[in-house]
């Protein structure tokens, strides 16, 4: 055994590690006296202190009794658990949760910030529920301000759903009733269990329903208690078939809220919110004498003891949650992807993040075979992979994360890890959850939403602790045209990452310790930037208060699509009114339920080189349904319509009849009144508050509230939804519809020469909810003042709280068509604000970047600097450029997924080709389905088809085959260059794509290909291009007595290369982290690296002539 | 100064209708010796190489060695104007010092050529002036090679048996042993063979 060299080797590394890997202060183990805890080890337990121990020791003695206690119980599990493996445990851990403080049941209340609550089904409390068999009990987990872990095990509630009382159903009825229902869910049920109470209990209670207004308010429901949560799906089923009554015949019944989530239906009627404060007061609660999680506090409580804070002031906090941030890395074979029934995990990378913490509480890389010490990082080596995947569950256990987050970590680590140890049969291995003895469940989900798509997953539940896939969340917040982390993050944190194909990490895995230390850092990078991306985008604060607006658990955002968040506002509001929530039949999407949508007025095409100003409506569709009272229970039944006085009704566009609000005043609006002022409020808190965190809270409330606000139009048009209403949806746009042109109408109409203005205003384009006006004046001071008085004119003509604002004056303004256009945005006279663009830069993933470049490098020169020859010029140098194959290859490179195997693709694709020829190349970095595929398109012979004419860029770059210039200039630049140029220039086609500037081009000659296998290179002269009668000679006789000139041009081109090519090759080696190694990086997402690959073939034929003169 | 008068001037459009689907831009040679092509097709595996010697011009002149860069597509639609037995001329200035002097003399004579036609009677004369292009291009050569063997058969014949097997399938495979040779291609519908037996009328076999 090598375990003291590797003690070595970890007292060398702490020392280098300094105090870097956290805040000392918080911990009771600073990482200096590391050395200190692993020398004592070998002292044996029970030894006395080392002369050297710090001063901590005393906390250390506490700290030590809790963990002989954990210590004893895993061992008995582990009891062969090696000397070096009880030594890893002991560096662990330091990472533990802060002490518990002291805690008398009696007299403290717990306090914690709820993350994650579940429900298991057990045995109900004896003492609380004496006469229950078996029952759900909720468990909220959660941290407490000081960091220490809750898991609360609620008890007593219970799930139930109604049915509309069938008339003539009376209080003596009640009980037959459900001794009727438990009798058919017993039925129902008899296979599996034993259990004989379904129905706990059947009320009568007063509630009103949502749908469709009703002059009755109150009217009678049953509420049907069941005892545990499964049973509810299944009576209602039978309810809603129909059941036989006794003196009232056969009926069937319409279920309301049946189809809330057991959880959710639990937060909503204990008022808690997603990630909000939950306290616990004194004498609720009880500890458990023998706890079942790790977590620190573990306590029973009756769910009507339980307070739940708004979330404001002291509330509005984040607690110190802890955020795991992990990768692994695989050794695969050449030519596969790693699949766990072969492939060995080799390093697993962690760092640990305090919420609110700049700096990483850990920062772990544990690896398989020995590795070099990393700075700042600690590193843990073993022989085994067993070894290391049972370490990794020691670490999880405990640094006791709450949130795990990764790239791609559910769809890849995470299953692969539970993958593998199950081929290894490491039966102790998954068990990461906080829960004791319970094992890790994966299952195959497919989500699909309208608005993310369909994507299909793994779902790994892990209990207590929340995942949160950093690749996930940016699939649905963000449109990349590459969703790789190295492309994500050089887009949100503008860094490249080093990407090593994973066909070399095998080879790295196999070398020395150096190699080895190398793919570890390259580990922790990849865990790192998960972490740094979080931060920066503010996913924890944006996530949570999305959480506490909505109402819904913090895993419900990632996991589910937008329908829940308004459910749950919804189911929140209408118990407040009494009222319930019908649960309709979820209708397969049929096709005649489409509605029509918003207008788009026609744009009028052109340059304008006068100011335009844009009338923006605030909130459009959330302020329509506010002004207009649209809403579920305001919604009038066409035969209901004649008994309403004809002046407490409004007919919608669409001929749709809502009650006015003294009548009635709807949810939804009530809702959205909510949602908005709580915005205002958050936005004008954001303007007061001075502390950067508590403005991060703020900014990601207000997003989260807006965002909100703006979703409960679309959930009343969602066909598949939960509760669709298509008459709200339609009235809606039919209103936006009518007041986009009623806008038009009125500036048009106000704004003329006959009302003594200087010009007619014209309205040139508007679009959902704004209209773009032409005031005719020239100046900007101008335009806003018509702007702003327009937008308040026509403010009052509509009812409140709908708001016409002027925002913004484009000048000049380039209007290509509907939803295209671009424009120089002015919010001051002083000084324009940016450049805004719409539909134009082509964020489209078939284009590759030369044209995004082109158009943006454009619409500057056209908008900014008004320099149209400039950029007529631009466009022209930029063509010859292609032409002479002088471009930068990795603008020109496209990139498609590759989601199936070429066998699979029903029409040819080219990127599906591509893989299918690389694979016949060198099936190990050929790439794999779920891989992106970067291609160039190549000259190929004449009739040739689309996908026959890919190839992968490197090797392109390697044999210098020529691209098809006029491909890219055919299909990728004209249509947006037209675009632009079409309103400007005359003759725009023939001007910019058939000038002189094309007949300049250059023919690569490639060093592949059937007839390369035959003839030669010649050698021309250097001079004229000449061919050489006589080989040797590097001039023609012509040239002769040019030949200084010639040589001095071939060494400064040679040395020009040289310091590029020196200069990224540099910046590639800054990028992996060493200055003293090869790069190995193959990014094909990254520009540098298709550039550093040109750099160094261009030097080396630039070599080669300079070699020519023979000197 | 570069100068060609060819009398029979079908021959350079016959050659040109030739050549024009297989390659697009080229450079053409103007040397001492002839007129030349060489260039290759754009997926690499066909090589066209053309020599119009200086000797079959009428009158042929070539103070220096130049290289004229052509859309062979363009060429083409100007020498369709061409009647079957006019004289064709091609004419162009050779510019020098390319690099240094292409700023100052920008348009015209330096970067077109001229074809002229005159029909035998001398009653009409055209001029049609093209735009050179400027091809970056390398020159390649073949290198002596010694063959196993060489076949000699009639252009119109070799075209026709290639036509046919391309109806059947998209490659084919050329053996040729002491009796003949063999062209054979195999498809979706079935596969087809056609052998030429050596015959003496024209000769063969190295």
């Amino acid at each position: 055994m090598d375990g003291n060299k590797r003690r070595a080797a970890y007292g060398q590394q702490q020392q280098q590690q300094g105090g870097g890997a956290g805040p000392p202060q918080k911990r009771p183990y600073s990482s200096s006296n590391n050395n200190g805890v692993s020398a004592s080890y070998g002292n044996g337990r029970g030894g006395g202190p080392p002369p050297s121990m710090p001063p901590q020791r005393h906390l250390e003695e506490e700290d030590d009794y809790d963990e002989d206690v954990f210590l004893e119980e895993t061992l008995l599990r582990d009891a062969e658990m090696a000397e070096e493996g009880r030594e890893v445990a002991e560096r662990m851990a330091k990472w533990r949760r802060p002490q518990l403080p002291p805690t008398d049941r009696t007299k403290d209340s717990i306090l914690f910030q709820q993350l994650d609550i579940d429900y298991v089904v057990g045995e109900a409390d004896k003492e609380w529920l004496p006469s229950r068999g078996q029952a759900a009990i909720i468990r909220m987990f959660g941290v407490t301000e000081n960091g220490n872990s809750v898991c609360a095990l609620v008890h007593g509630f219970e799930p139930y759903f109604y049915i509309t009382c069938p008339p003539g159903f009376g209080p003596d009825d009640v009980e037959s009733f459900r001794r009727l229902l438990n009798d058919l869910m017993r039925e129902h049920n008899k296979a599996k269990h034993g259990c004989s109470v379904f129905v706990a209990a059947v009320s009568m209670v007063t509630r009103q329903s949502l749908l469709y207004f009703q002059k009755t308010k109150q009217r009678t429901f049953l509420k049907i208690v069941m005892t545990l949560p499964a049973y509810v799906a299944a009576c209602r089923d039978i309810l809603e078939r129909g059941i036989q009554i006794s003196g009232l015949g056969y009926q069937s019944f319409t279920t309301f809220e049946s189809n809330v989530l057991f959880a959710l239906r639990f937060m909503i009627d204990c008022n808690i919110g997603g990630g909000s404060w939950v306290e616990l007061p004194p004498g609720s609660y009880r500890f458990k004498s023998q706890q079942l999680s790790y977590c620190q506090y573990e306590v029973d409580v009756m769910y009507d003891k339980i307070i739940s804070h708004p979330s404001a002031g002291r509330y509005g906090k984040l607690a110190p949650v802890r955020i795991l941030s992990f990768d692994i890395e695989c050794a695969g074979r050449k030519g596969h992807f790693p699949e766990p029934e072969h492939d060995p995990v080799i390093t697993i990378a962690s760092l640990v993040t305090l919420q609110g913490e700049q700096r990483p509480l850990v920062r772990n890389v544990l690896t398989l075979k020995q590795c070099s010490p990393i700075v700042g990082a600690e590193v843990m080596s073993f022989e085994t992979e067993r070894d290391l995947l049972l370490a990794w569950r020691d670490l999880i256990r405990e640094v006791d994360p709450d949130l795990m987050i990764g790239y791609n970590i559910c769809n890849f680590d995470l299953p692969y890890l539970i993958d593998r140890a199950q081929t290894l049969k490491i039966n102790e291995f998954p068990f990461l959850g906080r829960i004791r003895f319970s094992k890790l469940r994966m299952r195959d989900t497919t989500f699909s939403s309208k608005a993310y798509g369909t994507r299909e997953s793994k779902e790994v539940t892990i209990e207590g602790r929340v995942q949160f896939d950093v690749l996930q969340a940016m699939q649905r917040d963000y449109k990349l045209s590459s969703y790789s982390l190295n492309a994500v993050s050089a887009h949100f944190l503008g860094e490249q990452k080093e990407d090593v194909h994973h066909s070399i990490i095998s080879d790295l895995q196999n070398g020395t310790p150096e190699t080895r230390r190398r793919l570890a850092v390259y580990c922790l990078k990849d865990a790192y930037l998960p972490q740094r991306l979080v931060d920066k985008l503010m996913y924890m604060y944006n996530y949570i208060e999305m959480a506490r607006v909505t109402g819904v658990p913090f895993s419900f955002l990632l996991a589910r699509g937008q329908s829940i968040k308004v459910m749950s506002q919804i189911l929140r509001k209408a118990r407040q009114r009494g009222m319930v929530v019908p649960a309709l039949k979820v209708q397969g999407g049929s096709q005649d339920s489409s509605y029509e949508g918003a207008t788009v007025l026609e744009a009028n095409q052109g340059f304008y080189e006068k100011p335009i100003a844009t009338l923006d409506f605030a909130s459009l569709y959330p302020s329509i349904m506010m002004a207009h009272n649209l809403c579920y229970c305001t919604l009038v039944r066409k035969e209901d319509v004649s008994s309403l006085p004809l002046e407490s009704v409004e007919k919608t566009p669409t001929g749709d009849i809502f009650v006015k609000p003294h009548l009635e005043k709807g949810i939804l609006p009530e809702i959205l009144e909510e949602l908005l002022a709580a915005r205002k409020r958050a936005k004008a808190d954001l303007k007061l508050a001075t502390d950067p965190l508590e403005k991060a809270v703020l900014d990601g409330r207000q997003l989260a509230l807006k965002i909100s606000a703006n979703s409960v139009y679309g959930f009343t048009g969602a066909t598949i939804g939960k509760l669709p209403c298509l008459e709200i949806s339609a009235s809606v746009t039919g209103y936006g519809r009518e007041m986009i042109m009623h806008t038009k109408k009125l500036v048009q109409e106000r704004y003329c020469i006959g009302n003594g203005c200087e010009h007619d205003a014209e309205v040139i384009y508007g679009d959902t909810d704004s209209v773009m006006v032409k005031f005719g004046v020239s100046c900007i001071e101008d335009a806003m003042k018509l702007g702003k008085e327009a937008a308040d004119f026509i403010s009052s003509t509509f009812p409140k709280p709908i708001r016409l604002e002027f925002e913004k004056v484009y000048y000049p303004y380039l209007l290509i068509s509907k939803k295209r256009y671009a424009g120089l945005l002015w919010t001051k006279p002083e000084k324009y604000d940016k450049m805004d663009t719409k539909g134009i830069e082509t964020v489209r993933r078939d284009n590759c970047m030369l044209v995004k470049n082109l158009v943006n490098e454009c619409l500057h020169k056209i908008l900014i600097e008004r320099d149209i020859p400039g950029a007529v010029q631009y466009v022209k140098n930029t063509i010859t450029d292609l032409l002479m194959n002088r471009m930068d290859l990795s603008l020109l490179v496209i990139t498609k997924g590759l989601t199936k195997t070429g066998e699979d693709y029903q029409v040819k694709s080219a990127h599906g080709e591509l893989a299918e020829r690389m694979r016949k190349r060198d099936p190990a970095t050929a790439p794999s389905v779920g891989d992106r595929v970067p291609y160039v398109i190549i000259k190929a012979a004449k009739g040739a088809k689309g996908y026959e004419k890919s190839e992968d860029p490197i090797y392109v770059l390697e044999n210098n085959i020529p691209i098809d210039a006029q491909h890219y200039l055919e299909n990728q630049l004209s249509k947006p260059l037209l675009r632009i140029f079409d309103p400007i220039l005359k003759n725009a086609s023939k001007e910019l794509l058939h000038g002189d500037h094309t007949r300049s081009v250059s023919i690569a000659t490639p060093s592949v290909g059937g007839m390369m296998k035959y003839a030669k290179k010649r050698r021309s002269c250097m001079g004229c291009k000449a061919p050489l009668a006589d080989e040797d000679n590097t001039l023609c006789s012509h040239c002769q007595g040019r030949e200084v000139e010639l040589y001095h041009k071939c060494v400064t081109k040679v040395r020009d290369l040289e310091e590029t090519f020196g200069r990224l090759w540099t910046q590639c080696q800054r990028c992996q982290g060493s200055l003293h190694q090869d790069v190995l990086c193959t990014s094909r997402d990254c520009p540098i690296f298709y550039r550093r690959k040109k750099a160094q073939k261009d030097l080396a034929e630039a070599d080669a002539q300079l070699s020519r003169f023979q000197f | 100064m570069f100068e060609a008068r060819l009398i029979q001037g079908s021959l350079l459009k016959k050659v040109l209708e030739a050549i024009k689907d297989l390659v697009t831009d080229a450079n053409f040679d103007c040397s001492a010796t002839g007129f030349s092509l060489q260039a290759m097709d754009s997926s690499h595996v066909a090589l066209v190489a053309l020599l119009l010697r200086g000797e079959g011009f009428d009158h042929y002149r070539c103070d220096r060695n130049i290289s004229m860069g052509m859309n062979l597509n363009n060429m083409a639609k100007m020498l369709k104007c061409a009647g079957n037995d006019d004289i064709i001329t091609i004419k162009a200035d050779d510019e020098g010092n390319t690099v240094t002097f292409m700023f100052e003399s920008p348009n015209d004579e330096g970067n077109t050529v001229t074809f002229m036609f005159e029909s035998p009677n001398q009653d009409k004369i055209s001029d049609f002036e093209m735009k050179l292009m400027d091809i970056d291009s390398e020159h390649l050569g073949i290198p002596d090679t010694d063959y196993a063997s060489t076949v000699k058969m009639p252009s119109a014949e070799f075209a026709r048996i290639c036509r046919d097997l391309s109806t059947i399938g998209d490659t084919v495979g050329i053996s040729v042993t002491k009796d003949g040779i063999k062209f054979s291609t195999a498809g979706d519908i079935g596969n087809a063979n056609v052998t030429c037996r050596q015959n003496k009328t024209v000769d063969k076999v190295k």
